[in-house]
């Protein structure tokens, strides 16, 4: 028998080959605008092209974006994660009392990031283990972590006096490069790794594709989609503790619809929200593309509530297109 | 009863091809009004589809269908209905969440401009329960009746759409046996009504109990018509299975030995499986027979740990610990599960993924997954243009090869085949048994459940017969007439 037959005619072959160049299309396309709106910006107001302004972006963005990335791991699962925004707020608030208290900032961070993912560890799991579908159980978390970040403080900010060392990394710059958006590239570049060439990776894929058929090809489908959640917790938890260190206060109300603009970068950069297929490198182009948009927005002084309007309708425009672009290569 | 009159019903010549089989070959059937008429034959025969065909869910490549000597064409379940066909079948398609009263008038219920009159419907849904002898009310919810009372629901929804011809497929599936007696007499006031029933079985002893008639079909035609009050299930039987069945040639191989690799002591599932007493030897392919229902799929499940069951079985002479699939993996066994599209692929993923997915530690995409995969899928000849092919995209068997390369990827110990060749055309099958094959003589110890009894005795080498959830008899096929084997699958004893 020989390696897939070249005499014979394979039906798949050309199927495949359109395939690809419509999965080219499909990724390449989100960059292509990117490109073309970067250019009309460019055109449009000249500051924007300045290094003080793509800094002032990257550390706009980052802080979604890096939600954004454990959003893609979630939604990769065919799950989703409402809670971000209150798990964020909640690791900022706790990062800034624990210094305030006297805890040394390395650890107060540490049990930040940890109680994130313990949270998520905490929704995930009752999705996974009891069935319970995860809109629900991550939107009781919304509301109760929320809260819980309300009590820590009776509602008021904490901190103030944050050490120097720790407003560095949310606020400090390598060079022209801003440090939170140096974590960001980091972020998304380790799991882009961990999807790619993990057997994790691996498992993330399969349980969004056919949860039915993971399980019966003996897959730890709960344990992923508990780590999953997890891993969103942790990454919420890490934007929550960067915020806290560029303001120098842990703020309560921080972060509130961080969970739509997450997942809305997620869906526009080409993620399934069903499960089973996408890439963080979308996410990752998508973030920027949406954040340049109200850059681009605020330079030639548009109102925030046309932005508003206007981003809307195009991630209602860029659905259409993925969905159109979809059904070519279904056929 | 039996004076000679004008068909109620006539369906003649019916063909209907699907890719790869034939499902109906020139099928007739003609039922008077007022009788009760048996529709019976093997798994595969041709029933379901002949009455999908009936009821305007498929339509026919071939042949006429007349009701009250009018030609009859339904192009969807709308127009069957319209013309006063209703199918029942055996899952119910009432809506669980909703009132009988809801459910009898789904789509019709009386109305005054925008606004249901529910007193209305109410009152006309208690007639329908009435007249069907319910005890129950219009306003319950239907998941909360027991189920006789929901067959009875689909019986009076049926009423209300004044059917002329009622379609009943195996209503007994799921009832006991005094619920099985209420609705027999429903079927039979109907039927003295002048309404023509068709009652689908496999259980001869009721069919004689509640038909007048019987229409056997074999092999998607129609071999005969019966007067059920004179004719012995044995000619049924004949007539079902058929008397020269060519003998399939077997390979001829070695008698598998050893001990047991995998010994099946006493697995029970609710009170729908209780099986004791199977060994399967390394090498060895062991068929397992029967009729829809009647626990191949659940026992096969309950032994992976996908369905929950008391399980007790040993796995080379150790006990067999049974948590769940994982479990399982981890022991050895391997499912090949009766849906692989549902259940055993990611049709989004590439085939190497697919096919390293279950071993631990193998990334495919990357080349130390490719090195293993590579050499697999090579040797099962699963046709793809490259390892990053979505599987959607390839044919069934080919689809069904990458099930098995999953499992070759990781090795296995024990292979549990559900219905591995359901949708595949010949060629596919031959292929994909001699892969099967080739997995005994290393040593996997081989478990294969099938509906095709021509499958299992040329590649089993031995049978197990399952009859309502219970491992009945256990034949060679070697020296086995076919038809005893499916006598044995019908009646559930030897003959």
């Amino acid at each position: 028998m020989t390696q897939t037959a070249s005499r014979t005619r394979l039906p798949g072959a050309g199927v495949l080959s359109r395939q690809r160049s419509l999965d080219l299309l499909r990724n390449g396309n989100l960059l292509v605008v990117f490109l073309l709106l970067c250019v009309v910006a460019a055109l449009l107001a000249p500051e924007f092209l300045t290094t003080r302004n793509i800094a002032n972006l990257l550390q706009q963005s980052s802080l979604t974006g890096i939600v954004a990335i454990g959003m893609t791991l979630v939604i990769l699962t065919a799950g989703i994660d409402l809670s971000v925004g209150s798990t964020a707020a909640f690791a900022g608030m706790l990062v800034a009392v624990l210094i305030s208290d006297g805890v040394h900032p390395i650890l107060a961070i540490v049990a930040s990031l940890a109680a994130g993912a313990a949270a998520g560890a905490v929704m995930g799991g009752l999705s996974a283990y009891l069935a319970l579908p995860a809109f629900m159980t991550t939107l009781a978390g919304l509301t109760s972590i929320r809260g819980l970040t309300y009590l820590l403080t009776d509602g008021t900010p904490a901190g103030g006096d944050l050490p120097e060392g720790f407003q560095l990394l949310g606020g400090g710059f390598i060079g022209h490069v801003p440090i939170v958006g140096l974590i960001f590239i980091g972020v998304t570049v380790i799991a882009a790794l961990v999807l790619r060439g993990t057997t994790f990776g691996e498992y993330v894929y399969a349980v969004g594709s056919n949860r039915e058929a993971a399980r019966l090809s003996g897959l730890p489908v709960r344990a992923v989609t508990t780590a999953v959640f997890a891993i969103s917790g942790l990454l919420a938890a890490l934007a929550g503790v960067l915020l806290t260190s560029r303001l120098t206060i842990g703020q309560p109300t921080a972060f509130s619809g961080l969970e739509l603009d997450a997942i809305a970068a997620v869906v526009l950069g080409g993620t399934n929200l069903f499960g089973g297929r996408g890439k963080v490198f979308g996410t990752f182009v998508a973030v920027l593309l949406l954040s340049v948009l109200k850059n681009l927005f605020n330079l030639v002084g548009l109102s925030s509530f046309f932005q508003m309007v206007v981003t809307g309708l195009i991630l209602v425009a860029a659905l259409i297109l993925n969905r159109v672009l979809e059904n070519r290569g279904d056929r | 009863m039996s004076e000679p009159q004008t068909p109620l019903l006539e369906m003649r010549g019916i063909v209907k091809r699907f890719p790869g089989t034939l499902a109906c070959d020139g099928a007739s059937l003609s039922v008077r009004a007022g009788e009760v008429h048996c529709l019976l034959g093997e798994n595969g025969a041709g029933k379901s589809t002949l009455m999908k065909i009936l009821a305007g869910s498929y339509r026919p490549d071939e042949g006429e269908i007349t009701l009250a000597g009018r030609p009859l064409r339904c192009t969807s379940p709308q127009d069957g209905l319209a013309a006063g066909i209703s199918v029942i079948y055996q899952e119910l398609d009432l809506a669980p969440d909703l009132t009988v009263a809801q459910n009898l008038f789904l789509g019709r219920a009386p109305a005054r401009g925008p606004f249901v009159r529910r007193r209305a419907r109410s009152a006309a849904a208690a007639e329908a329960i009435r007249r069907v002898g319910g005890t129950f009310s219009p306003e319950d919810r239907v998941r909360d009746l027991p189920i006789a009372a929901q067959q009875l629901t689909a019986i009076a929804k049926a009423l209300t759409m004044d059917a002329r011809v009622i379609v009943m497929d195996e209503p007994s599936a799921t009832l006991g046996e005094r619920d099985l007696e209420v609705v027999f007499s429903v079927i039979r006031d109907l039927a003295a009504e002048g309404r023509a029933i068709i009652y689908i079985s496999h259980r001869l002893d009721e069919v004689s109990h509640i038909g007048d008639r019987a229409t056997v079909l074999r092999d998607g035609r129609d071999v005969g018509v019966f007067d059920l009050a004179t004719t012995s299930h044995d000619e049924l039987v004949g007539a079902m299975i058929g008397q020269a069945r060519e003998l399939v040639r077997r390979a001829d191989r070695p008698e598998p030995t050893g001990a047991p690799r995998l010994s099946i002591e006493h697995v029970t599932v609710g009170d729908i499986l209780d099986v004791s007493g199977i060994d399967v030897r390394p090498g060895e392919i062991v068929g397992l027979a029967g009729l829809a229902g009647a626990g191949r799929t659940t026992l096969l499940a309950a032994l992976f740990g996908a369905v929950r069951g008391e399980v007790r079985a040993r796995l080379d002479g150790r006990p067999l610990p049974v948590a769940g699939p994982r479990t399982a993996v981890r022991n050895g066994l391997a499912l090949v599960p009766e849906s692989r599209k549902e259940q055993g692929l990611f049709l989004g993923l590439g085939v190497a993924r697919n096919a390293a997915i279950a071993a631990h530690g193998l990334v495919a995409p990357r080349t130390r997954g490719r090195k293993k995969t590579a050499p697999v899928l090579t040797g099962l000849g699963v046709k793809h243009a490259s390892p990053e092919q979505p599987v959607g995209q390839l044919s069934g068997g080919n689809q069904q090869k990458v099930v098995l390369a999953k499992w070759i990827t990781r090795g296995m110990r024990v292979l549990l085949l559900d219905e591995p060749t359901r949708g595949l055309d010949i060629g596919a099958k031959a292929d994909l048994y001699r892969q099967v094959r080739r997995l005994a003589d290393d040593g996997v110890a081989v478990l294969l459940a099938s509906s095709e009894l021509a499958e299992l005795t040329a590649h089993a080498d031995t049978v197990w017969v399952l009859h309502e959830g219970r491992n009945v008899a256990r034949f060679d096929p070697r020296t086995t007439p076919e038809a005893d084997i499916a006598h044995t699958v019908i009646t559930g004893a030897k003959p």
